[in-house]
């Protein structure tokens, strides 16, 4: 396996509903990740399933779901599942927003790879999609 | 996974290419852009493979309303042409080489149907509106079966022309209330379009606006071919014109269509780049031993740096370079 002597710049897939209007998170972490030389391509997702439409196209190796309302757990369920359905489970997925205590096991039992809360510390947030990146690459 | 994403070799991975699955394409696409040896041979196979597909350049300066031009008119379009690849192209941080890539999100539309390809590309410091890539991207699109790729380009200035390269026929976008006649004679992206359309014709501004670029183009007598179309994607005005007018384009034959000055490189300057492309990407990977004990000589100050390019030269000429080469041709043919 020949070695690249400059890793590929991580590619990132940001999302929310377009049903949620709050998107001052989700434009935080993009901006977070821009200036760490990430390639963040961002969508309002109208079904769970789009979202997994669009990792496959844009070849990306994480996926961040923002959620400020509802469907925390079933909406990460939904995309996890088409994420097997279509031959990439181990494309990691994190979500961060408002996670309420008892989604947390939920979340965590279908494969939710991190959870990041209001406060949670700009540098940990990309910190953990660089890792999660370069690790689905097998850059690791 | 590491072998699965990026060990692929170029011929099993343009024969899931050719077969059309999306994820074959879009690592593909990986490949090309992240400029790899396999990048490289895919770029070099598809330039072959591109048989009946149409290519439609979008420009335009930012916030025109490119992306969302493209939304509505791939309604219009995708009963005449069955597949459709999109290439959205964003600008990279000059400061630190990310980008964030928000195209798309205007063509929410189009996400569930598989017969549309969307792929959103960074600069990463090309300059020209499109990536160093988007050719060879184009072709790949091709090579998988799509029977029109539309290109759109970061939000253009005056001079980023380079798409009308690469396209057979060219939209510019132009938005009411810029610029008045001077800006409408000057040279530039408005000299490359096919179609000058006025989007966002529900503003009072439109029609001032396309009476300066008609008033422009009646200077031109009887040689001039572009026309001047007004639409608003928002009302969704003006698209059944505009699609009669790209399909009109598309069917002229090829002496009355629009020649660029650059279009047709040399064949001594295509094979300079692909030389270069080629040998850049096969030191990059360090595929020989004895191309790390060239830098590492050079580091020293051992070698200078005109005969590290030479001893590199060297090595990479006896090596079976392209050893995928053969099986490349017979998945092209075959």
């Amino acid at each position: 396996m020949p070695t690249q002597d400059t890793a590929p710049q991580p590619r990132v897939l940001l999302t929310k509903s377009f049903i949620d209007s709050h998107d001052r998170a989700i434009a935080t972490i993009a901006l977070a990740l821009r200036d760490a030389a990430m390639e963040v391509v961002l969508i309002d997702y109208e079904q769970p399933e789009d979202v997994v439409t669009v990792a496959l196209q844009e070849d990306v190796d994480i996926i961040g779901l923002s959620f400020m309302s509802g469907g925390q757990v079933e909406t990460t369920q939904k995309i996890i599942a088409e994420l097997e359905r279509r031959g990439v489970a181990d494309l990691p997925v994190v979500v961060g927003g408002i996670i309420r205590p008892f989604d947390v096991a939920a979340l965590e039992a279908v494969g939710v790879r991190e959870i990041f809360r209001g406060g949670a510390a700009l540098a940990d947030v990309v910190a953990t999609f660089a890792r999660l990146s370069r690790a689905y690459r097998g850059l690791v | 996974m590491t072998t699965a994403r990026y060990g692929l070799d170029a011929a099993a991975l343009l024969e899931t290419v050719r077969r059309g699955d999306p994820l074959a394409i879009a690592r593909a696409i990986t490949a090309i852009e992240n400029r790899t040896v396999v990048g490289s041979e895919l770029g070099l196979a598809v330039q072959e493979l591109r048989g009946h597909c149409r290519t439609l350049g979008i420009t335009g300066p930012p916030g025109a309303g490119k992306s969302s031009l493209i939304n509505v008119l791939m309604g219009e379009l995708l009963p005449r042409y069955r597949r459709i690849g999109v290439l959205t192209v964003d600008p990279s941080s000059p400061i630190s080489g990310g980008a964030v890539l928000g195209d798309r999100v205007r063509m929410a539309a189009h996400s569930a149907n598989p017969d549309v390809f969307i792929r959103s590309l960074a600069t990463r410091g090309h300059l020209g509106g499109v990536t160093r890539t988007t050719r060879a991207v184009i072709d790949l699109l091709a090579a998988a079966g799509m029977d029109l790729v539309i290109v759109e380009t970061v939000g253009t200035g005056q001079s980023e022309v380079e798409v009308a390269e690469l396209t057979n026929v060219r939209i510019v976008v132009c938005a009411p209330g810029l610029g008045d006649e001077m800006q409408a004679i000057k040279a530039g992206v408005l000299e490359v379009a096919d179609l000058l359309v006025v989007n966002k014709s529900d503003l009072p501004d439109a029609d001032r606006t396309t009476a300066h670029l008609k008033a422009m183009l009646h200077h031109r007598g009887h040689e001039e071919r572009r026309s001047v179309l007004q639409v608003s994607t928002l009302n969704r005005d003006g698209l059944p014109m505009l699609v009669d007018a790209i399909g009109a384009r598309f069917a002229a034959p090829v002496e009355r269509q629009l020649s660029v000055a650059t279009r047709e490189k040399s064949p001594r300057r295509n094979l300079a780049d692909d030389v270069a492309d080629l040998a850049a990407a096969l030191v990059r990977e360090s595929v020989d031993p004895r191309i790390d004990a060239i830098i590492g000589e050079m580091s020293r100050g051992a070698l200078s740096r005109h005969d590290g390019i030479l001893a590199v030269i060297r090595v990479l000429a006896e090596r079976d370079v392209l050893p995928d080469a053969v099986r490349l041709d017979e998945a092209a043919t075959g």
